[in-house]
């Protein structure tokens, strides 16, 4: 049998950021296999971009602040490695892909070949990874366009293509399609689910509750900064904390509100399934 | 008489390509809330922008509640529409919530007790009470959407523009903004919205407009819309998730939960 070793693992962490009288998290003990999708949701200040932000390693390294308990990535703990160094294996998309972009490049393709260049990839490679990553989250007709003169979703894309160009082990995602159409973050879904194929761990961070339903296996539910569930999402989202807390998926409302006997589906299809049985 | 009317605009970005093609776009809107929905670099933050004088038509006009865009100035503008930024982080640099909030009107040199009702209430209408003397860059992606929010209404304007409001908010916090728009419409005013959230289109927006490479391609009620499947699938929207559950059903095209739960008869 496979043995599939830790991708991510929080012991106990509690993060204070500089000059916080409060944890931003608290207690978080969590651990993320290789190769897993893991969704993570949870209200304003739960502590979701947090979790991103001390799994790249840039909270304590960037942001200062108070960690305690240990966080380690592919096996190296944060407090051993530097951001810089971490970022060969691991990529962060942040929640505003305004801050992503260097704002050193001024073409596109430019600034997808930036991680890559800054880390000593040879140039032809650069240039496949480069070409690739665009063709794959669609902005390959972009590629000569200055990066601050790209819409909103444009600039997710581009961010998200500068990951990829990196071939990253580890994804961590801040809500990787806010600024999409539907059919835009249905494409990176399917980048997404291809790279989850091949072994990619992903930790995503997402509001919108059926998406997420959809596409991970493993729900963690954060609230005021701890982990308040963590599992199945048909398990998680038939929790009433979880419900009053952190929210509940369109259709486990409409179960709900339906009067379907428990447990209610948080899914479309699982949901119709039971709909069908009661007027039945 | 509508409040919102484009004419044959056309516009294009220095040295990029026209984002309305001919014959321009034209388009009238009435109070009310109406979404404006369509994929990335269909042109819906151009047109909000061209709404109230941040950017200028090459051609056509712009009439918003009866004063000609291209006469007024941004601050005759501002007085009419109130106008919230796709991202927060464009529009918010005073040091403290009230100040942000209040900046607008404090500005535009109204009235002290007017300037007061207005903040006071876009505060609480942006669940911000508490929270009034907190630096703004403190705050989180989501309660700085809800200052850029705030500051928008605190001049009570006629014409209120959301430039995704649901970007990042949680639950309820969507359910406040629900609630929001349905008071500004009881109020009388006229909302647009520019989101790609289609729960929230079908929930709380009674219009919807769909914009495709720069041209109309719907302005009618939402319903109607999410029920052409032709121009759902050509326009990249999807229907709100209550929609695709109720076609499983052979329930028809509800568009809000309780429509749904209406034609289940529960």
């Amino acid at each position: 049998m496979e043995v599939t070793r830790p991708a991510l693992v929080f012991d106990r962490v509690g993060y204070a950021y500089e000059e916080a009288p409060r944890e931003a998290v608290s207690d978080i003990s969590l651990t993320i296999a290789e190769g897993e999708w893991v969704g993570v949701t949870g209200p304003t200040n739960a502590g979701k971009s947090t979790l991103c932000l001390l799994a790249m390693g840039l909270a304590p390294h960037f942001f200062g602040g108070r960690l305690k308990g240990g966080v380690t990535v592919l096996g190296k703990d944060s407090r051993q490695v530097s951001v810089i160094e971490r970022s060969a294996e691991v990529g962060l998309l942040f929640q505003n892909p305004f801050t992503q972009v260097s704002g050193a490049r001024e073409r596109v393709d430019d600034e997808v070949a930036f991680g890559p260049e800054c880390h000593g990839v040879a140039r032809p490679e650069v240039e496949a990874r480069v070409a690739e990553a665009m063709e794959r989250v669609g902005i390959a007709h972009l590629a000569a366009r200055h990066p601050m003169d790209l819409s909103g979703g444009q600039l997710q894309r581009l961010a998200l293509a500068g990951l990829l160009a990196m071939r990253p082990a580890v994804l961590l995602l801040d809500e990787p399609t806010s600024q999409l159409d539907p059919a835009g973050a249905a494409a990176i879904f399917d980048v997404l689910a291809g790279l989850h194929q091949r072994g990619t761990t992903i930790l995503m961070v997402e509001h919108r509750l059926e998406r997420l339903c959809e596409l991970c296996p493993r729900v963690v539910a954060m609230a005021a900064g701890r982990v308040i569930a963590d599992g199945p999402p048909d398990e998680v989202f038939n929790r009433e904390a979880v419900q009053e807390r952190v929210g509940i998926p369109v259709f486990t409302r409409l179960a709900r509100d339906g009067a379907l006997p428990r447990p209610w589906p948080v899914r479309v299809g699982d949901a119709a399934t039971a709909f069908a049985k009661s007027i039945a | 008489m509508p409040e919102i009317r484009l004419e044959d605009v056309r516009f294009a970005y220095p040295g990029g390509v026209d984002v309305y093609p001919e014959p321009g776009l034209t388009l009238a809107l009435g109070d009310g809330v109406t979404a404006l929905v369509g994929e990335n670099g269909a042109g819906k933050t151009t047109l909000t922008k061209l709404l109230i004088g941040l950017l200028r038509p090459r051609a056509g006009s712009v009439t918003v509640q009866g004063e000609d865009v291209a006469k007024a100035t941004v601050a005759a503008m501002a007085r009419i529409v109130g106008y919230s930024f796709q991202n927060p982080d464009d529009q918010l640099f005073e040091r403290t919530v009230r100040a942000e909030v209040s900046f607008g009107p404090r500005v535009l040199r109204k009235p002290v007790a007017e300037v007061e009702r207005g903040v006071a209430w876009a505060l609480e209408a942006c669940g911000l009470k508490g929270r009034e003397e907190v630096h703004p860059h403190d705050l989180g992606l989501s309660e700085r959407k809800w200052v850029a929010i705030a500051s928008a209404l605190a001049g009570e304007p006629q014409v209120v523009v959301l430039d995704e409001p649901t970007l990042g908010q949680d639950y309820p916090s969507r359910e406040r903004l629900r609630s929001l728009v349905a008071q500004l419409a009881d109020m009388g005013r006229t909302v647009l919205v520019v989101t790609h959230d289609m729960d929230f289109v079908g929930e709380a927006c009674s219009s919807t407009v769909v914009l495709s490479e720069g041209a109309v391609r719907y302005a009618g009620p939402t319903a109607a819309a999410f029920a052409d499947r032709d121009l759902v699938e050509e326009a990249g929207i999807e229907p709100p998730h209550v929609t695709s559950l109720a076609r499983r059903l052979g329930l028809g095209d509800a568009v809000s939960e309780r429509a749904f739960l209406a034609a289940l008869g529960r």
